[in-house]
């Protein structure tokens, strides 16, 4: 009798989809405030001087993205 | 052919591991790097401090001489008010040095695989240890916390959670929620350092395996690019941490205006206007 079915490590899968999940939203976000921070420089060349409030606020986001990096060492 | 020379998976180390007891203190590696990184950074700025002259004469005394003044000018600029703002000016200048110097000492060959004791390595970021950062985090809020509510007074900080009356149940459990929001600052601000530090060490483990003989030419772009997020890192827990403060004091600042200060301005400008 043929074994058809294989025995697999189903926690592999929910590993890739929490990176991805994980990290398409906040590369979308980091996206959205350089976009904005560019659009506001090319409007108005003085905006310039902002560029460390836009690392701030992409720090903020970031930190999602390392959670759910974080979090698939949880998963065995 | 190179992959029988690397090895069967790359190292990874999420948490800080035990080295020995002191009494009934487990010391960890984390905390073990962290006191000779103290006594590195304590050497290095009293000897800075030492050789600070009125004339610039260039070398690292100038490079850390920028980092101060660039510390104290952010600070200055988040304060509406500038001769409040001086008094905070160096406990901020010392934690941005002390986080800053902790990650790069974190960075550097040596810590990490290289001196193992039983299977955990012998040295490991200060950073890289979610108890180091906890701490820093929960010193500097309580600090914040202190400060603001010194600056403006305790009934009107706790005041300003409020919308209106705190008699208003509505009001009462939006307020609340105001406060829990407020005490999770803590948790994010030191989880962000704790995670980037470790998730940077990760990434190099995982690409020196990945480039198994020509390991040091693989992982070398990933190591400066910690060495920028770690600075970044550093400056982001400073700026936040003083515009946390800063909202609260420019907050009471504003309040010392009465209405009478208002009106007199509001007519100052109408007299001006029909002169």
């Amino acid at each position: 009798m043929l074994i058809l079915a294989e025995v697999t490590n189903v926690a592999i899968i929910g590993k890739g989809l929490m990176i991805g999940g994980g990290l398409i939203g906040p590369a979308l976000g980091i996206g959205l405030v350089g976009a904005s921070y560019m659009q506001a420089v090319g409007r108005n060349p003085e905006a310039s001087k902002f560029l460390g409030q836009a690392l701030v606020f992409i720090a903020i986001i970031e930190l999602m993205a390392l959670l759910a990096f974080a979090s698939i060492f949880i998963v065995k | 052919m190179f992959g029988l020379l690397a090895l069967s998976t790359p190292p990874i180390h999420i948490t800080s591991a035990y080295l020995f007891k002191i009494g009934p203190l487990l010391i960890t590696n984390s905390i073990f790097y962290g006191w000779i990184c103290s006594i590195i950074m304590c050497t290095l700025f009293i000897w800075v401090a030492r050789r600070v002259t009125v004339h610039p004469q260039g070398g690292l005394v100038q490079f850390i001489e920028a980092g101060v003044e660039f510390i104290r000018n952010l600070v200055e600029s988040s304060f509406e008010d500038k001769e409040r703002s001086y008094k905070y000016v160096p406990y901020f200048v010392t934690l941005f040095f002390f986080l800053l110097m902790s990650n790069w000492l974190g960075l550097i060959p040596g810590v990490g695989e290289s001196f193992l004791k039983g299977e955990n390595p012998l040295f490991r970021a200060f950073t890289g240890d979610l108890n180091a950062t906890l701490a820093v985090g929960i010193i500097t809020m309580g600090y914040v916390y202190a400060s603001s509510i010194r600056e403006s007074g305790a009934k009107e900080y706790f005041g300003h959670f409020f919308i209106g009356s705190p008699l208003n149940p509505l009001y009462l459990v939006l307020g609340i929620l105001e406060m829990f929001t407020d005490a999770t600052r803590v948790i994010s601000l030191s989880l962000r350092l704790f995670l980037n530090v470790t998730i940077g060490e990760i990434i190099i483990a995982v690409f020196s395996y990945l480039g198994g003989i020509v390991a040091p030419l693989t992982a070398a772009p990933f190591t400066l690019m910690e060495l920028f997020i770690c600075a970044l890192q550093a400056f982001i827990f400073v700026i936040l941490s003083v515009m946390y403060l800063a909202i609260t004091v420019n907050h009471s600042t504003e309040e010392h205006l009465t209405d009478e200060d208002i009106t007199e301005t509001i007519n100052g400008d109408a007299k001006m206007a029909t002169s």
